[in-house]
């Protein structure tokens, strides 16, 4: 490069360089303690505006006091004196938000973690917002395909909806998101994971997942470590809403997994602990359950006039020993539209995902559900529960009579069915397909045991020789008697070579 | 309830506020005894200073602490007086002359919680600021 250009580009920007003597409002770090700093002077301070500390660090006010304020200090603590100053900066904690964020890893204040360089943002959006109202909104009528078939047969999730997902450590509940999000390939969905207080091994583990998949082509990870400071967890779920916010205001359908929010919980509990204010039930603060609240309400399905964008959340909470009538548990349960329970009984059990189908529901998911689920669907529950209720009788075996015999091993085979391995999502064709044998009891003919196998064969058998059918069943999502033709027809021709092959 | 230190002061102001000096003194003495009795003695010294605070903003007076490499001559501090008066709408200013080698030149001017940045490394340091952002 030659010298005469870099001195004309230095020219050009300090050309533009006001030298206006600003007015600062500062004040002084009267104490610091564990990511909170009590600050004196500050008079004309808003709520939650962000302050600047003499390192360039950034703070939030949340306590604002007669003649002191408490913030949480938002990075290193380590190196804020007592007797620093302090500066205003006039604006609510923003991030940047932008299309370039998408296939990266971020902090919770928009910096990039994954040394891909820097991400070029035009935008800046709040961190806390009070969520969509009344008017915007619309009612869930499209489907978000988890690619998990008991999920999206049983407890179908719409886009707009905020589905919690629950269990003890260990039963498979980030599994069931990152599916989900592998899933939304070709489904025309953007996908935020926010990875609050986790482990970075963990976090790698799933980046390197989703790029093995191919989903980091429209998936944004939020990730505030385990060692990161409470304040950044604090934020974290904020923040990846907001940028979701971005693309919802742009008309477009966006997924939000929390990961995990008893995490999120806790970490709030410290800051408000630290900033003195009064425990309540768990020592959490009173403002617990608003903190969750404020927060999934901002998933929302915009109306036409306002877009048309929506945002899912699929909020994830660790319970203790299956406890969820703990206070976090049950006040998120309150809030969201259904829950996706998971048991580590049935996890050990060898039933994959863990799914306990009594207690999950979906409060609204089904009205966004394809017509063609809903009708394999309704009898696959039906099938499930008389199973449940016979299953203890299972083991008198032959002393049964026909009619409850039948309900067993119907329910033997619905269970088999329903497991399904990690990273192997299916598509919504090929899940209606297996179904509507299942249901219509063209297995129950199949050993339980070669169930899995007869599936499998079933649905490379579908892929390399009935396209037709698949396309179909996509293209009408609906059992119209010809569908149904089609789909018995090759169930039939797949039996007869499948018998006569082995 | 406890009453704090600003409702002190501000008590005490309206309580000396427009008084002569013998009634200052008695006053004052009552009010001693006053916090004494309600074991808030320790709070004298933040009363004092609050005081000083509700004082200077009743009269309209205004402290100001200028930094500066060299000390201020006469006619600079004429000019301050008159612009921090203008600014604040203030009928008299106290200034407070501090030298700082560091600042390399101009003046930062503070008045209470509030900081006019005037000096020469402040500049650079906005300078500085500004170019990393556009690279």
């Amino acid at each position: 490069m030659n010298k005469d250009y870099i001195i004309d580009q230095l020219k050009k920007q300090i050309e533009n360089f006001q030298s206006k003597v600003p007015t600062e409002k500062v004040g002084k770090v009267l104490e610091i303690g564990d990511g909170v700093a009590k600050i004196s002077g500050l008079s004309d301070l808003m709520a939650s505006e962000m302050v600047e500390f003499s390192d360039g660090i950034i703070g939030v006010a949340l306590n604002l006091e007669e003649d002191q304020v408490g913030a949480m200090i938002l990075g290193d603590y380590a190196g804020i004196k007592e007797g620093d100053t302090v500066k205003a900066t006039g604006r609510i904690l923003s991030i940047p938000v932008g299309g370039d964020m998408i296939g990266r890893v971020i902090d919770p204040l928009g910096q990039p973690l994954d040394g891909k360089g820097n991400i070029v943002t035009e935008k800046f959006y709040p961190v806390e917002k009070i969520a969509p109202g009344v008017i915007t909104r619309q009612s869930v009528n499209q489907p978000v395909q988890t690619g998990i078939k008991a999920i999206d047969a049983m407890i179908p999730v719409g886009r707009g909806q905020r589905e919690l997902i629950i269990g003890d450590r260990q039963t498979g509940k980030t599994a069931i998101a990152i599916d989900t999000i592998i899933n939304q390939r070709g489904q025309d969905m953007i996908c935020v994971y926010v990875a609050i207080g986790q482990k970075e091994s963990k976090i790698a583990r799933i980046a390197a997942e989703l790029e093995k998949a191919g989903a980091m082509e429209y998936t944004t990870i939020v990730l505030a470590g385990a060692s990161d400071p409470a304040a950044f967890s604090f934020i974290a779920p904020y923040s990846g809403c907001a940028l979701g916010e971005y693309f919802m205001d742009q008309g477009k359908d966006v997924l939000v997994i929390y990961d995990d929010l008893s995490k999120h919980a806790w970490s709030y509990r410290q800051i408000s602990l630290i900033l003195k204010r009064p425990p309540g039930r768990e020592a959490y603060p009173g403002d617990v359950f608003y903190l969750h609240s404020r927060l999934l309400e901002r998933s929302a399905k915009l109306n036409k006039d306002f877009g048309g964008g929506s945002i899912t959340a699929l909020p994830i909470i660790e319970t203790q020993a299956g406890d969820v009538s703990a206070y976090i548990p049950t006040n998120v349960i309150s809030i969201t539209d259904g829950q996706i329970y998971l048991e580590s009984d049935l996890f050990y059990k060898g039933i994959r995902p863990a799914l306990n189908v009594g207690l999950s529901v979906s409060r609204v998911g089904s009205a966004a559900q394809t017509k063609a689920m809903k009708k394999v669907a309704g009898k696959l529950r039906l099938d499930l529960a008389q199973f449940r209720e016979l299953e203890a009788f299972a083991q008198f075996g032959s002393d049964l009579d026909e009619n409850t015999r039948k309900q067993i091993e119907r329910g033997k085979r619905t269970v088999e069915i329903l497991k399904q391995g990690q990273y192997e999502p299916m598509a919504m064709e090929n899940q209606v397909a297996i179904l509507y044998a299942l249901t219509n009891g063209f297995i129950d003919d199949v050993a339980v045991e070669k169930v899995k196998t007869w599936e499998n064969d079933f649905h490379k058998y579908l892929k390399s020789s009935q396209k037709k059918v698949l396309d179909m069943i996509a293209e009408k999502k609906e059992l119209t008697d010809e569908v149904v033709a089609a789909i018995e027809k090759a169930i039939r021709e797949f039996k007869e070579i499948y018998q006569n092959g082995s | 309830m406890k009453i704090t230190t600003r409702q002190y002061a501000k008590s005490l102001f309206e309580l000396t506020s427009g008084k002569s000096e013998q009634e200052i003194k008695g006053v004052i003495s009552n009010f001693i005894k006053f916090l004494q009795k309600n074991r808030q003695l320790k709070l004298a010294g933040k009363i004092i200073e609050k005081f000083g605070e509700i004082y200077n903003k009743k009269k309209g007076i205004v402290e100001a602490e200028i930094v500066s490499r060299e000390k201020l001559n006469g006619e600079l501090i004429v000019k301050l007086d008159d612009f921090i008066k203008n600014k604040y709408s203030a009928k008299e200013v106290m200034l407070n002359n501090k030298i700082d080698e560091k600042i390399i030149g101009g003046v930062i001017i503070k008045i209470g919680d509030e900081v006019m940045d005037g000096s020469v490394g402040g500049q650079l340091n906005r300078l500085r600021k500004c170019l990393e952002i556009k690279n």
